[in-house]
């Protein structure tokens, strides 16, 4: 009976692991080089409005993980970035774009962002 | 009874027999008049291959002109014997005017093999003409290319095709630094002849790739020298462009109009073994913009790139040019896609844009590794 619940509880962990992993490894499936030119691009049309200093983003990927960058973009919460009429003129497809990006070079993915 | 069943077997037997020869009569006749009837088409002077190469010199001298009578753009673009020109049987009269002056000039036409009629016929044509020396090379271009040391010429139309599909190595065979870095044909590679044996190991491992050579034209021998010397190398699949580059030069202008950039699986992204290969052999065909600071610039890039810094890129990209297709390079991918976006958003008549997909690593001793991404 010990051996049967033992086995079931394997194989319960082992599906849980194997389930999160998968979605893990998923993420979104934008373009992620055009994501960045987006991205900047979105940043330098706030600038021009005088709603943040620099043209040039503040906030990279590296400043995040994987798991917050998925939080911030599925909620569409883009209030740390400011210039909010930008981001909500923004088209879906442009948003996962920017997402892949975050997503693709965040803090603990396998190629965070450098300063560029 | 017995009698009559011998009488029966007799008669049967002759009737046999007359039926027989009968049969061997009439085929005899018909086999007589076959000759006569197929040959009336000839033409009565026919010479070999022998006679051909005898007769054949780069350039050709001038008292001689041989002449495929075979359409152009099915036959003589895809191959012919090099040093002839194209005037096909069904355009005579409109390109009598390729004909020389000099009526004792020996003509030798040639079309597509035994039972072609089109040199014959452009044989005869000729004659009526007045021209007194003419023959033809019956047994065609089947059969010159299928000698041993013998090779085709192609046209610029076919090299082109052939630089499109991708799948023929096209040699350079003038001087490299006089000739070939002047300007050549894309994707071509530089194997000068005077230094064949030295870069021989260019050219591709397997014998059966289709190999092109090309030099200064139809008074250059180089192309032809290095044809048979591949040949003796035990390549398969050899061919000269005979007009070589200055026909190149006159259908397609500089390199630029067929490079071909290839697309690679990325969106936007070139080709890596095409860039590779560009890079290694014509660098000058694209435009190559490096767009890493000018620090790292500094430390090191391709020997024909030029530094724009993303940052500085985006006032630039109108004054860019489209007489070249453009490549961005950065160390990742990450920079140069980006500016490969911005250039597709900024200025959208420019078609041929594409960045390297790769990581691409500078090094200090000037060696630059290209590598495929993970």
């Amino acid at each position: 009976m010990f051996k049967k619940n033992m086995a079931a509880l394997m194989m319960i962990i082992f599906l849980l692991v194997s389930f999160s992993m998968a979605f893990a490894s998923e993420g979104p499936d934008g373009n992620d080089r055009k994501g960045k030119y987006t991205y900047r691009k979105v940043y330098k049309a706030c600038a021009q409005t005088g709603e943040v200093e620099s043209a040039t983003p503040t906030i990279s990927p590296a400043d995040k993980t994987m798991v917050q960058w998925q939080e911030i973009f599925e909620n569409k919460n883009f209030d740390e970035f400011g210039c909010k009429d930008n981001w909500a003129g923004l088209p879906d497809k442009d948003v996962l774009d920017v997402y892949s990006y975050f997503y693709k070079h965040a803090s603990d993915s396998p190629t965070p962002a450098k300063c560029k | 009874m017995k009698v009559n069943k011998v009488k029966i077997l007799l008669l049967a037997s002759l009737a046999g027999l007359v039926l027989l020869t009968g049969c061997t009569a009439t085929k005899a006749v018909k086999t007589a008049a076959t000759p006569a009837e197929d040959t009336a088409w000839m033409f009565h002077d026919i010479v070999n291959a022998k006679f051909v190469k005898a007769h054949m010199a780069v350039p050709m001298p001038e008292n001689v002109m041989m002449i495929d009578a075979r359409p152009y753009k099915g036959k003589y673009a895809k191959g012919h014997i090099p040093g002839a020109i194209s005037i096909p049987f069904s355009q005579f009269d409109k390109k009598i005017n390729l004909l020389p002056k000099d009526k004792n000039t020996l003509l030798i036409y040639y079309c597509e093999g035994v039972k072609c009629k089109l040199s014959h016929k452009s044989a005869k044509k000729a004659e009526k003409l007045g021209y007194k020396n003419v023959k033809v090379y019956a047994k065609g271009y089947p059969e010159w290319v299928s000698l041993k040391d013998n090779y085709g010429s192609l046209s610029a139309e076919h090299v082109a095709k052939l630089i499109a599909d991708n799948n023929t190595v096209i040699v350079d065979a003038r001087p490299k630094k006089i000739k070939f870095d002047k300007g050549h044909i894309p994707t071509a590679i530089s194997i000068p002849f005077s230094q064949f044996d030295n870069f021989k190991g260019k050219l591709p491992r397997d014998l059966n790739t289709p190999v092109v050579f090309y030099c200064g034209g139809l008074k250059c021998r180089l192309s032809h020298k290095s044809a048979a010397k591949a040949l003796e190398m035990g390549y398969t699949n050899v061919k000269v462009f005979a007009k070589g580059y200055p026909e190149w030069k006159k259908t397609y202008g500089q390199s630029r109009a067929t490079i071909q950039v290839q697309a690679g699986e990325v969106e936007g992204s070139i080709d890596l073994e095409r860039f590779k290969s560009i890079i290694a052999n014509n660098p000058e065909s694209i435009l190559l913009i490096d767009v890493r600071d000018a620090d790292e610039f500094a430390k090191g890039s391709f020997k024909t790139a030029v530094n724009i810094p993303i940052e500085k890129l985006e006032p630039k990209i109108k004054d860019f040019p489209d007489t070249k297709p453009i490549v961005f390079v950065c160390p990742t991918g990450a920079r140069s896609g980006e500016a490969f976006y911005m250039v597709k958003d900024v200025k959208k008549s420019l078609k041929d844009v594409y960045y390297v997909e790769a990581e691409i690593n500078f090094k200090s001793d000037g060696n630059i590794e290209i590598k495929k991404p993970k």
